[in-house]
C-alpha cells in the first residue's frame, strides 16, 4: 500500500510540476479548481466512519451547507472500522476512512451489491511519531519505532527498547523509561501504524490506548518521557514530530508536506472517503456534489484548516474521474 | 492513660471530629474540583491584554500570555507560552518563547483581537478598511472607528442570511423531502407515472423555483457585503479579511476594566446562546444544552411512572417473601451494571429491534436510510430511563416503607377501598420520596455519556429535535449533548491547546444545568412536603 501511495504521489509531483515549497505553512496547489455550484441539490446524507476524519468531515459539511443551505449532513465518527458496515447496510452514503478498506471488507460489499465500493483519496496525512517538545531526539528509524512500540519486533531490531538511553540520549534522559501512548483498536490510525510500522506485530501491553488522537498529543505534552503516534493534524506547540528514516543508514525526513507528497516520509498515507457508486446509475446528486466539493479548492482549504495536507490538483482530477 | 482515652471516647467528642472530618474531606474534594474547573474555564472569555515581545534577534511576537514554566535542565530559566493566534498565517496557534531571548515587552494600544467565523482569532494592527477595492479608512485609529461603524450593519446582514438559510430554505427543504418520500412511496407501490406522480413533480418544480429565488436573494445579500479589513500581523504578514467574517473586534490593551467586563458577559452569553462553529472548537454550545435538557426531561417522563408503578407493586400489593426479596436485590444490583451495558442493550433492543420494526412498518419509503432504526433522542432517553429506573424504585420503596401503617388503616377504616387509599393517601405522602429518586436519576442521566455515544449522540446535529415543522417534536433525530461535547472537544479536537478551555467551560455549564434541574425538583418536593405536612395533622 505504502509503495503504491509513494509511487502515485511521486508521479503526481512530476506531472503536477513544481509545487510551492512549504516551510511550516502548508501550501495549496494553485491548479485546484474552485467549486462550481449547481442547482437541484437537496436532501440529507449520512456519513459514518473514521474519527481522525471526523473534524474535517464536519468542516466539509459546514462548507457544503454554505453552498447548499437546503442540504443536511449527519456525521458520526467512531472509527474507520464502522464505515464499511454502514456503507453495506446503506445507512451511510459517505464512509470516511483513515486507512484503505481491507480485502474482506471489499468482498462483503461486493457480495451485497455486485460491484466494488469507490475509493476517493481526499487528503494526505503524515502519521507523526510525537515526542515532548523538550525531547532532544533527532531521528528514529522504523525499526527503532517498532522496537519501542511492539513486543514482536517484526522489523528485526536487535533488542527491545525501553529507555531513552537505548536511543542514544544522554544525561537525565539516558535512564528514563519510555512511556507509550497510542490509539484504541477501532481507530484507523491504530491499524495503519500496526500494519506499516509493526508489520502487523503486536503492540506492547504498556501502550496507553487513548480514545482520541488529541488525547495522545495531550499525554505526550504533559509526560516528558513519552512517545505517541497520531495524525500530523493534531500537532500542537507542546509536542514535536520526530523525523523518521525508512531503514538504518537512510536519511531522516521531517513529517512535512513535501516529504509526504514525495512519499519519502515513511508513514505518509492518504485519507479516504468511500462511496457506494453503482456503475449503471452513478452517484446521487447530493453525494456527488459533496465529493466534488471535497476535491475542490474550497474543500482542500478545509483540509489545511484541520491540519492535514491537501491533495495536488492531478490527484483531485483523477478522483473526480471516478465519480463522473 | 487508658482510662482517660476511654473517657474521651465515651464523651463522644472523637466521633464528632471523625464525622466532621469526613464531611470536610468530601467538601474539600468537591470544592477543589469545582475550583479547578472554574479557574481553568472562566478565564477563557476574559479579553486579556496582548503582549508584544521583541526578541534579541529583532523579531516581534505578539499574543496572549497563557502559561509560564521553568525549562527542565535549563538552569533556572523560564519560558512563556503565547497564544499568537492567526492560524492561517503562522500555521499554529501557540508558540513557546524562551525568556532569555526576550529583549523587551510592551503592550501596544493599537493592537486588535478579532473574532472571526473561520480560522480562530486574528491578532494584529488594522492597516486599512476597504470597500470594493477602494480604501475607506487607513491607519489603526481610523480603521477601528470605521470597523465599529460598519460592524452592526454586517452583523444584521449575517443574521438575515442565517434567517433565510434556516427559515425559508429550511421550509422548502422540508416540503421537498416530503414530496421525495411521497414519490418513493408511490414507486414502491408500482406507480411511477400518472396524475399522482405528475402533481407531486409539479409541486417539486414550484418548490425548486422558490428555492432558486431564495438562493438569488442570498447571493445578492452576500454580494452587497464588499467591505474588508486589512490587518498587519507580526513578521510583515498581512491578512485581507472580508467584514462578513468578522464577528467582533477588541482592542484589549486600550480597554478599561468596565469595558472588559461588559465584553466578558457578552461573550459568556454568546457561548450559551449561539451555535458551534469550526467543527465545535469555536462558537457556542446552544444545541448541546438543548439536547441535554430535552433528553433529561424525556427520560424523567419515562422513568417516573415506570419506577413508581413497579415500586408500588413491590411494596403495596406483592406478598413479601423470598421472591420479592430476590426481585428487590436484583433491582438494587441493576443500579451497579456498567452504563455501557445499558447502551448495548439500547442499541440491540430499541434501535435494531423496535426501531427497525417501526421503520419497516411505517417508514418503508425512506429505507434503506433508517428513520427510527438508528440512534435518536427517543432511544437515548429510553436507554437512560432503564439505567436510572432502579434509583426511582429504591427511593419510592423507601418512602412507602416509611409511611405509618396507621395512615393506611385509618383510610380503610373510613370505608375507602384499597385503590382509593393508594391513590389518595399513600401516593401524596410518598411524592417527596419519588421526587428525591427523580432528582438522583436526573443527575445521573445528565452526566452519563458512554451509553449515549452509541444510541444517538452526534458531534454536530444539523437540526434541533424541536422545530417549526409538523409534528414539531422530532424524537427520531440525533442530538448533541454537553457530556459528549466535552469528550469530543477534549479528545478529538485537532487544535487541542486552543480548545482546552472550552472543555472546562462546557463542564461548568453541564454542572450548572444539573444544579438547575435539581433545584427545580427540590423546590417541587418542598412544596409537596409542606402540603403533606398540613394534611397529615
Amino acid at each position: 500500500m505504502k509503495s503504491v501511495c509513494a509511487v502515485a504521489l511521486a508521479v503526481t509531483i512530476v506531472l503536477g510540476g513544481s509545487l510551492a515549497l512549504a516551510s511550516g505553512l502548508v501550501k495549496l496547489d494553485p491548479a485546484l479548481q474552485p467549486y462550481k455550484q449547481t442547482s437541484g441539490v437537496s436532501g440529507s446524507i449520512n456519513s459514518i466512519g473514521s474519527d481522525s476524519l471526523n473534524n474535517v468531515m464536519t468542516l466539509w459539511a459546514e462548507t457544503f451547507t454554505k453552498f447548499y443551505p437546503n442540504a443536511k449532513i449527519q456525521i458520526e465518527g467512531k472509527g474507520s472500522s464502522t464505515a464499511p458496515p454502514a456503507l453495506i447496510a446503506g445507512t451511510a452514503q459517505l464512509g470516511p476512512m483513515s486507512r484503505a478498506m481491507k480485502g474482506t471488507e471489499i468482498d462483503q460489499f461486493e457480495k451485497k451489491y455486485g460491484y466494488k465500493p469507490t475509493q476517493i483519496r481526499t487528503s494526505v496525512d503524515a502519521l507523526g511519531v510525537f515526542v515532548n517538545k523538550d525531547n532532544p531526539i533527532k531521528c528514529l528509524t522504523l525499526a527503532q519505532v517498532d522496537a519501542i512500540f511492539s513486543k514482536s519486533r517484526r522489523q528485526g531490531y536487535k533488542e527491545d527498547i525501553t529507555t531513552w538511553g537505548q536511543l542514544g540520549l544522554t544525561g537525565e534522559w539516558a535512564s528514563k523509561p519510555i512511556s507509550l501512548y497510542g490509539r484504541n483498536s477501532a481507530s484507523g490510525t491504530y491499524g495503519f501504524f500496526k500494519e506499516h510500522t509493526l508489520k502487523n506485530g503486536d503492540y506492547k501491553d504498556s501502550v496507553k490506548e487513548q480514545p482520541g488522537s488529541a488525547s495522545v498529543v495531550q499525554g505526550v505534552t504533559v509526560d516528558r518521557f513519552a512517545v505517541g503516534y497520531s495524525g500530523i493534524g493534531y500537532s500542537t506547540a507542546g509536542v514535536r514530530p520526530v523525523p523518521l528514516a525508512e531503514k538504518d543508514g537512510d536519511k531522516c525526513y521531517e513529517a512535512d508536506q513535501d516529504n509526504a507528497y514525495a512519499g519519502i516520509y515513511p508513514l505518509s498515507r492518504f485519507l479516504y472517503v468511500y462511496v457506494n457508486r453503482a456503475p449503471s446509475k452513478g452517484l446521487d446528486p447530493l453525494t456527488r456534489e459533496f465529493i466534488k466539493l471535497v476535491l475542490s479548492r474550497e474543500g482542500q482549504e478545509v483540509v489545511i484548516k484541520d491540519g492535514y495536507f491537501p491533495i495536488p490538483a492531478s490527484i483531485a482530477k483523477e478522483e473526480l474521474g471516478k465519480i463522473q | 492513660m487508658s482510662s482517660r482515652a476511654r473517657q474521651l471516647w465515651h464523651s463522644g467528642e472523637p466521633f464528632i471530629w471523625l464525622t466532621g472530618g469526613a464531611l470536610a474531606f468530601a467538601l474539600v474534594l468537591v470544592l477543589g474540583l469545582l475550583g479547578l474547573i472554574v479557574a481553568n474555564g472562566l478565564g477563557f472569555f476574559w479579553p486579556s491584554d496582548v503582549v508584544r515581545l521583541t526578541l534579541t534577534d529583532g523579531r516581534t511576537v505578539s499574543g496572549l500570555l497563557v502559561e509560564r514554566e521553568a525549562i527542565p535542565e535549563g538552569a533556572g530559566r523560564n519560558r512563556v507560552k503565547l497564544k499568537v493566534a492567526n492560524r492561517d498565517l503562522y500555521g499554529a496557534d501557540f508558540q513557546w518563547v524562551d525568556e532569555a531571548v526576550i529583549a523587551r515587552r510592551d503592550h501596544p494600544r493599537d493592537v486588535v483581537v478579532m473574532e472571526r467565523t473561520e480560522w480562530g482569532l486574528l491578532i494584529g494592527t488594522i492597516k486599512e478598511v476597504r470597500d470594493g477595492g477602494r480604501i475607506v479608512a487607513s491607519g489603526a485609529e481610523q480603521g477601528l472607528a470605521e470597523l465599529e461603524r460598519r460592524l452592526p450593519g454586517v452583523a444584521l446582514a449575517r443574521r438575515e442570511i442565517k434567517r433565510i438559510e434556516k427559515g425559508e430554505v429550511g421550509a422548502i427543504n422540508h416540503a421537498q423531502e416530503k414530496i421525495r418520500l411521497g414519490l418513493r412511496r408511490l414507486s414502491l407501490r408500482g406507480v411511477t407515472s400518472g396524475p399522482a406522480v405528475d402533481s407531486l413533480q409539479r409541486e417539486m418544480a414550484v418548490l425548486q423555483a422558490q428555492y432558486t429565488a431564495e438562493e438569488a436573494r442570498l447571493v445578492d445579500l452576500r454580494g452587497r457585503q464588499t467591505a474588508s479589513v486589512v490587518v498587519a500581523a507580526d513578521g510583515g504578514r498581512e491578512k485581507d479579511l472580508p467584514l462578513l467574517q468578522v464577528l467582533r473586534v477588541d482592542s484589549p490593551n486600550a480597554m478599561s476594566l468596565a469595558a472588559k467586563s461588559v465584553r466578558y458577559l457578552a461573550r459568556v452569553l454568546e457561548f450559551v446562546w449561539s451555535d458551534p462553529r469550526e467543527s465545535n472548537t469555536e462558537g457556542g454550545v446552544f444545541p448541546a444544552i438543548f439536547g441535554t435538557v430535552m433528553m433529561v426531561l424525556i427520560m424523567s417522563v419515562m422513568v417516573a411512572p415506570l419506577g413508581v408503578l413497579a415500586a408500588f407493586y413491590l411494596r403495596e400489593y406483592a406478598r413479601q417473601g423470598t421472591f420479592v426479596s430476590a426481585v428487590r436485590i436484583a433491582v438494587n444490583n441493576l443500579a451497579g451494571v456498567p452504563s455501557i451495558v445499558f447502551g448495548v442493550f439500547g442499541v440491540g433492543f430499541f434501535i435494531y429491534f423496535v426501531g427497525g420494526t417501526i421503520d419497516r412498518l411505517f417508514f418503508s419509503e425512506s429505507l434503506p436510510s433508517p428513520t427510527f432504526g438508528t440512534g435518536g433522542i427517543l432511544w437515548a432517553s429510553l436507554t437512560l430511563a432503564l439505567l436510572t429506573v432502579p434509583v426511582v424504585i429504591v427511593a419510592t420503596e423507601e418512602g412507602l416503607a416509611a409511611i405509618p401503617r396507621g395512615m393506611r388503616e385509618a383510610s380503610l377504616a373510613l370505608g375507602a377501598t384499597k385503590l382509593e387509599t393508594t391513590l389518595r393517601v399513600v401516593l401524596p405522602a410518598v411524592m417527596p420520596s419519588i421526587l428525591t429518586g427523580l432528582i438522583l436519576a436526573m443527575a445521573r442521566a445528565a452526566g452519563e455519556v458512554a451509553p449515549l455515544m452509541i444510541t444517538g449522540v452526534v458531534k454536530l446535529a444539523p437540526a434541533l429535535p424541536v422545530d417549526g415543522f409538523w409534528p414539531f417534536v422530532h424524537l427520531d433525530r440525533k442530538f448533541m449533548h454537553l457530556g459528549f461535547h466535552i469528550y469530543d472537544v477534549g479528545f478529538q479536537s485537532p487544535n487541542v491547546d486552543a480548545a482546552r478551555p472550552m472543555v472546562f467551560v462546557t463542564t461548568l455549564l453541564l454542572l450548572a444545568i444539573v444544579v438547575l434541574l435539581n433545584l427545580f425538583a427540590i423546590g417541587l418536593r418542598n412544596r409537596l412536603r409542606r402540603k403533606y405536612a398540613m394534611s397529615a395533622v
